[in-house]
């Protein structure tokens, strides 16, 4: 079948803990628009890659059945919980496994009780399927892969969920720029942490809205350093790579900023 | 109330392959032992730990990454699965811990005192990274003596080297004031590999010994050189060497638990004890005391 969706989502936990703060108000209403478009789009199953599920040996993929659990970050604890549930198609999941070797890349299957599901795939999860309508295929961030490696693991992903029949969404998650507060701030004083920052994220989002896919590229490895970008952006080579020939443009949603970091919903048109 | 004190620090690396060698009730997986010389080592070093009779374990794990300021375990109880997400083939740990509360409050007020920023985690459902974990049970199975657990904030990966590990200077300080105000008699434990050059993928039997080995001669030259200094107790050489160490062998020091307990303890120009070294996926491990009351 086809690609139906493709979405960038920040996976910071602070929108979904605390709705309430007015500065992150954004992100949340983003977040509600591309869950509507995503139920729109009536998918099979959601591709996510998170920048947080961090491997090192392998590509991993989770292949339990279904994970639920509750899930405590490491770094915002104290606003709350994170209860999470996911089915897992581990069809598309295994057929991914068998197929990187054909990249040069070997693959493992997770399946055990009580694995630490990542922070950036359970708040996306949750704000994108809050009723756990979409199976999902996660695979990890394999910090020795670099942009181009992980731009075709995710034409891999699209080229099996193809394969297989499915109507697949693809979703990177991950954040823009990537400096941090190392004070503690009030929620609602929140800004990204230097015009600079906000300058170089404002020209990724209009490059993301321009569409031309060399260009972005081009950009994003320069970016990617000077703004400190989350894991040099590799969750956008993802979406990109899943996209391939496909990629015309997308549409911000919203942007902000997540504890000075920069934070973006960002819908690719299709 | 008697002035609380440092009685040792150890170097106590936290590869989870050492728990799975072993085979402990809480662990799910079994293996057929293996990295038995490091196993050995922290035999050793738990027969320590016997004799010390430490009030409190503090250990400071790579593994509990925090970005905004210095964290610390602030529940009285902490249980759950914690598993590895890197070898959850290996590790899949039923843990069960008691805090030493008072001791980690006093830590962060200290802290915050000296200028960082801290914070004490509260949360009761906070799952316990495997690092703080692998060298708890490593050091003492028994788990019997209450703990601090501190996290590693990742300043010397986002400020600069030489400044990130000057704030763990300023965190093993503070550290040693709160122990001395408390009245404990403290045990620090630093859960750093040395060189951290690995291999990228896994044997098909993870305890097959044939396969293990350094992963980069470079990085085993360099581990020796600074076991070698620690050994005739070299500690300004060796803090001096550091920087160099940890850009060329990729060592895990950088994540600042070597200078934290170092910085505790004074810096003290002591032979260390070496109970063993060893390669883990091809990482340089060692396993150290540094028994203070041998000097007081």
């Amino acid at each position: 079948m086809s690609l139906v969706a493709a979405f960038l989502v920040p996976g910071s936990p602070l929108p979904l803990l605390r709705p309430e703060v007015p500065v992150w108000a954004g992100l949340v209403a983003a977040h509600a628009q591309a869950a509507a478009a995503l139920a729109e789009a009536r998918p099979d199953v959601l591709i996510l890659y998170s920048t947080q599920w961090l491997a090192v040996l392998d590509e991993l993929w989770q292949t339990r059945p279904r994970v639920q659990g509750v899930h405590v970050d490491e770094n915002w604890y104290e606003f709350g919980d994170l209860p999470f549930d996911l089915r897992v198609d581990t069809e598309l999941a295994q057929a991914c496994i068998e197929a990187t070797p054909a990249l040069g890349v070997r693959s493992k299957g997770v399946d055990y009780d009580g694995f630490p599901i990542d922070t950036g795939t359970i708040v996306a999860s949750s704000f994108l399927d809050p009723a756990h309508r979409y199976p999902v295929v996660i695979a990890a961030n394999n910090l020795y892969h670099d942009w181009q490696r992980t731009e075709a693991l995710g034409a891999l992903a699209a080229a099996q969920a193809a394969r297989l029949g499915r109507r697949y969404a693809v979703i990177g998650i991950g954040g823009l720029s990537g400096t941090l507060f190392r004070h503690e701030i009030e929620p609602a004083s929140d800004h990204i942490a230097s015009t600079a920052d906000d300058a170089l994220n404002q020209q990724l989002l209009a490059r993301l809205a321009a569409g031309d896919a060399p260009a972005l590229r081009a950009f994003v490895a320069d970016y990617a350093a000077s703004a400190r970008a989350d894991m040099g952006m590799k969750h956008l080579a993802f979406v990109l790579g899943a996209l391939g020939e496909a990629y015309r443009g997308a549409t911000t949603l919203g942007y902000g900023p997540a504890y000075g970091s920069g934070a973006a919903v960002v819908r690719f048109t299709l | 109330m008697a002035t609380g004190k440092i009685l040792a620090g150890f170097l106590a690396p936290h590869p989870p392959h050492l728990v799975y060698g072993e085979n402990p009730p809480q662990n799910e997986p079994r293996s057929r032992g293996g990295w038995e010389p490091l196993r050995w080592a922290y035999e050793r070093a738990r027969q320590s730990i016997e004799r010390l009779k430490p009030d409190v374990l503090l250990v400071h794990s790579p593994h509990w990454v925090t970005q905004v300021g210095h964290h610390f375990l602030g529940v009285p109880h902490l249980s759950g699965k914690s598993v590895d997400p890197i070898f959850p083939n290996l590790f899949r740990y039923n843990f069960d811990l008691t805090v030493d509360v008072e001791l980690a409050e006093a830590c962060c007020e200290e802290a915050r005192a000296a200028g960082l920023v801290g914070k004490m985690m509260r949360n009761p459902k906070f799952r316990v990274d495997y690092g703080t974990i692998t060298t708890l049970h490593m050091i003492r199975p028994q788990w019997d003596i209450p703990v601090v657990g501190l996290s590693a904030n990742n300043s010397p990966y986002y400020l600069n080297m030489e400044d990130g590990l000057g704030e763990m200077a300023t965190l093993g300080a503070a550290t040693r004031r709160a122990i001395e105000r408390s009245g404990r008699r403290a045990v620090l434990l630093a859960s750093n590999t040395l060189c951290h050059w690995h291999f990228h993928e896994e044997p098909a039997i993870p305890e097959d010994m044939s396969r293990e080995h350094p992963q980069s001669y470079d990085g085993y030259l360099w581990d020796m050189r600074i076991i070698e200094l620690l050994r005739q107790g070299r500690t300004r050489e060796v803090f001096e060497l550091l920087p160099d160490f940890i850009r060329e062998a990729f060592a895990e020091v950088k994540s600042g638990a070597f200078t934290w307990m170092f910085s505790a303890m004074g810096y003290p120009e002591m032979p260390g004890e070496l109970h063993g070294y060893g390669t883990v996926i091809g990482t340089g491990n060692a396993v150290m005391e540094w028994d203070l009351t041998r000097v007081a």
